[in-house]
């Protein structure tokens, strides 16, 4: 992205790569602050589920600070890709489980209306998970189109 | 936004257009979702500064919604000089919550595990303030950047001829 913008010879071209580069910042300070936060309240159990967020950010880390340098060679690409696609996926399936789990806690899985919203505000935050869709959604849209 | 991606006609103009339009839909639908949010957990309460974050998302919806269809300055002023008070709107709210979670536990700030305690609070969650920071700045990538002019020509290098390959030549010599 960095040498895009550097390279960038009309003003359209610098806006788009501003742009860019501007919400890759906000998703590499997600994916730094994220663990962080995820270790402050604890979502470090014994399960190995509840470490898929923490593992998540470390290629998510790299991979977006690398994009910054190198958004050509192929692989990188695609790794930043694929972890993006990991994101979303992670994010969608958290907030699945979260939501369930929220009701295994209370009396059981049903999706009556009061009760499931009930349960979509419980303890555990439904849509907190979805940051990480939210992440891999602009990560994918930054690369888009971005040769 | 969108009559200023439909109507782009570099291969820049065309991308910068998606992500404005698709960025300032992410601004809306955050607007719009923790505008309802706030109602539905009741962030409603009595003191002004409670409703502060609802009445962000109402004017912050619309606004954005109108981005849409005209970029011009009489609308462009107005959704960027809000876009800078969700940011702040959600800076303030995580201090804020961090500080009432600490009066609630009787623990300092400036300790560590004061800090830390005062984070863990489950119903005044510390950084959910700041979700607002993060529409608010995507919104306002989309408000300083609307005005950008499409440039004429694109700053993609322009086609080489084709080379002389050993196909071109026999075509050339055909009779």
């Amino acid at each position: 992205m960095i040498p895009a913008l550097r390279s960038a010879t009309n003003t359209t071209a610098r806006t788009l790569e501003i742009v860019r580069v501007v919400l890759l910042l906000l998703i590499l300070g997600a994916f730094v602050m994220y663990p962080v936060e995820l270790f402050i309240i604890g979502h470090w159990l014994d399960s190995w589920e509840s470490l898929i967020p923490f593992w998540i950010t470390i290629p998510g880390v790299i991979f977006t600070v690398w994009i910054f340098f190198d958004r050509k060679t192929p692989w990188v690409r695609w790794a930043f890709i694929i972890t993006m696609w990991a994101a979303i996926v992670t994010g969608l399936v958290g907030a699945y489980w979260h939501w369930i789990w929220n009701m295994e806690d209370t009396r059981g899985i049903a999706w009556n209306w009061s009760y499931a919203m009930d349960q979509f505000h419980g303890f555990r935050p439904v849509l907190a998970a979805m940051a990480y869709t939210n992440m891999g959604v602009t990560g994918l849209a930054c690369i888009f189109r971005a040769r | 936004m969108l009559e200023r991606w439909m109507n782009a006609k570099t291969e820049e103009g065309k991308v910068l257009g998606f992500l404005q339009n698709f960025f300032l839909l992410i601004a809306a639908f955050g607007f719009f979702f923790y505008g309802v949010e706030h109602w539905v957990i009741d962030h409603y309460m009595e003191s002004f500064w409670a409703r502060w974050p609802f009445y962000v998302s109402m004017i912050g919806f619309p606004l954005a919604i109108v981005m849409f269809f005209t970029t011009h300055k009489a609308v462009r002023l107005p959704f960027t000089i809000w876009m800078v008070v969700s940011v702040l709107t959600g800076f303030a709210g995580a201090l804020l919550h961090l500080i009432w979670n600490a009066n609630d536990l009787g623990v300092s700030l400036f300790t560590i595990s004061g800090l830390l305690e005062s984070f863990q609070v489950p119903y005044r969650p510390v950084l959910a303030g700041l979700a607002h920071t993060h529409v608010g700045a995507v919104g306002l990538v989309v408000g300083l950047t609307a005005a950008v002019k499409e440039s004429s020509s694109s700053s993609a290098p322009p086609h080489t001829a084709p080379r002389d390959t050993a196909v071109t030549r026999t075509e050339r010599n055909a009779p």
